[in-house]
């Protein structure tokens, strides 16, 4: 697990990039510089009533003094977008929490983004930056129409022609098979609505992409709802205790009750912010965040579980 | 919300054993700088003009106050922390052998509440103290954590060991400012 600092930073200024989208750029009222980020980091907004949302930074890391972000009105949503809309205007303040980068730009030679929507976000940083350096990358963006098109004139200028428009209002709809097979070095990158990053995966995985070419932001939870879980015993390496979870309990909530301090934010396995490491047992795991290759001694308390029991690393 | 769970600071096992072991220094006269408080785990430090520090509980605003810090859930003595702006001066000049380079650690930084100078905390484990009107008992020297390198960035684990600071219980109540003065109450 990772600490983060959450500062409270203020709105310089919040402007509505499309009807439904605000983009809000914070600084800190009292510190000149803000921790560093890369692009596809986002941060965690922290709504007063203790909910946290978390948005991709989409403005340039080295601008050091502001966050952008930009923030889609969800009126079915979970109701972090509502306040921020209705809270988020100059000079106003909120808690928002140091950077972390899940969907961070993968070492390769060219780069394929597929972004629907509000998904634009982490790609407008990853665009600046590979831009700025001659990288060699094609962004493709869904959305409804221009006017509906998040961050459209700033992806105009930093895209140029490498940005393809695909407005299903206007009949044109992007074709997951355009994606192909895989050329050497090359990465692919899917970030919006399940059914979007969905197909992107699918065709993909009928391209022959490798998994570890392949890569998926995805800001919803995606559980199997049929998924039914059985209570187990989790014990704690370093004392011996062993704390029972009962079936409708989650680790994490057995944890911090037996008074072991896990940070946590989303609590629907995208975030990473619990991750804990295990020793030994058959760990379940639900989250989407972690790499295959650090699940076989690391989990998300927040909704994985284990069979029968599990041995944690703290 | 959990509630804190404070040890008296004489009734922590630093604090009783220390309590009846003559020594340290005396006859010095220390000040108050900073004030800080944050109002949960992992959130900023604020600083503070004044205080208000409340007997079995800390100051005011602050998480440890509230019950909502990382360490809350332990029993511990933690009503007040302090920490010597000597040690934050040693830091930055890169004092050998424990550092890999100068580390600035501000007053707003270092999560401690109050940033003392002039004040030998090492030597204040059970004994009291007076910060202005307010008296405070040093129940055990406070530790480095990783919690706390993580949350900063910086590899402060090491430089900190033992003189991260002192955690104190509040025997008489009130308000603290910067600037107050603070000395030595008792010496057993």
């Amino acid at each position: 697990m990772t600490a983060r600092l959450i500062m409270k930073l203020q709105v310089v200024s919040a402007v509505p990039t499309t009807p439904d989208v605000l983009r809000v750029v914070f600084r800190h009222p009292l510190r000149p510089e803000l921790p560093e980020w890369t692009p596809g980091a986002h941060v965690d907004l922290r709504l007063p009533d203790g909910k946290v949302r978390q948005y991709s930074l989409c403005g340039d890391p080295d601008d050091r003094a502001h966050y952008a972000m930009a923030i889609k009105r969800e009126a079915d949503g979970r109701g972090g977008s509502l306040w921020a809309h209705a809270n988020l205007t100059e000079g106003g303040l909120a808690h928002v929490s140091s950077p972390r980068n899940n969907f961070p730009l993968a070492d390769g030679t060219r780069h394929v983004f597929v972004a629907g929507g509000i998904g634009i976000t982490p790609f407008v940083a990853m665009a600046r930056a590979l831009a700025a350096v001659g990288g060699d990358f094609i962004l493709h963006f869904c959305a409804r129409s221009a006017a509906e098109a998040p961050l459209l004139d700033e992806l105009r200028i930093v895209c140029g022609d490498r940005l393809q428009l695909w407005f299903s209002g206007a009949g044109r709809r992007f074709e997951p098979a355009l994606i192909g097979p895989p050329t050497p070095g090359t990465h692919l990158y899917a970030c919006g609505p399940q059914r979007l990053v969905d197909a992107v995966q699918a065709a993909a995985d009928a391209g022959g992409w490798a998994p570890d070419r392949v890569h998926i932001e995805r800001f919803a939870a995606t559980l199997d709802e049929n998924y039914k879980p059985e209570p187990f015993d989790a014990r704690i390496a370093s004392t011996g205790e062993v704390l029972h979870v009962p079936a409708d309990r989650s680790l994490l909530d057995v944890l911090r009750e037996n008074g072991f301090p896990v940070a946590s934010s989303c609590e629907i396995g995208t975030c990473g912010s619990c991750e804990c490491g295990y020793r030994d047992g058959t760990v379940i795991h639900r989250d989407q965040v972690l790499p295959l290759g650090r699940r076989q001694d690391r989990m998300m308390p927040c909704v994985s579980r284990a069979r029968v029991g599990v041995t944690l690393d703290l | 919300m959990l509630a804190p769970r404070m040890v008296e600071a004489f009734e922590h096992a630093a604090g009783a054993v220390a309590r009846g072991v003559p020594g340290g220094a005396t006859g010095w006269r220390g000040a108050l700088l900073h004030i800080h408080i944050a109002p949960a785990a992992s959130y900023e430090m604020e600083a503070l003009a004044e205080a208000q520090c409340v007997v079995g509980r800390g100051i005011v605003g602050d998480r440890y106050f509230d019950g909502t810090g990382t360490y809350s859930p332990k029993p511990d003595t933690r009503e007040v922390t302090l920490i010597e702006q000597e040690v934050l001066d040693a830091l930055e000049r890169n004092d050998p052998p424990l550092q890999g380079g100068p580390i600035r650690l501000a007053p707003a930084d270092h999560r401690r509440n109050l940033t003392v100078r002039g004040v030998p905390l090492n030597h204040l484990v059970g004994r009291r103290f007076r910060v202005g009107t307010v008296i405070l008992r040093g129940g055990r020297l406070n530790f480095p954590c990783k919690y706390l390198e993580e949350l900063l960035g910086l590899p402060v684990y090491l430089p900190l060991y033992n003189r991260s600071g002192l955690n104190c219980g509040i025997e008489v109540g009130g308000t603290i400012r910067p600037g107050d003065a603070i000395e030595l109450l008792d010496t057993p």
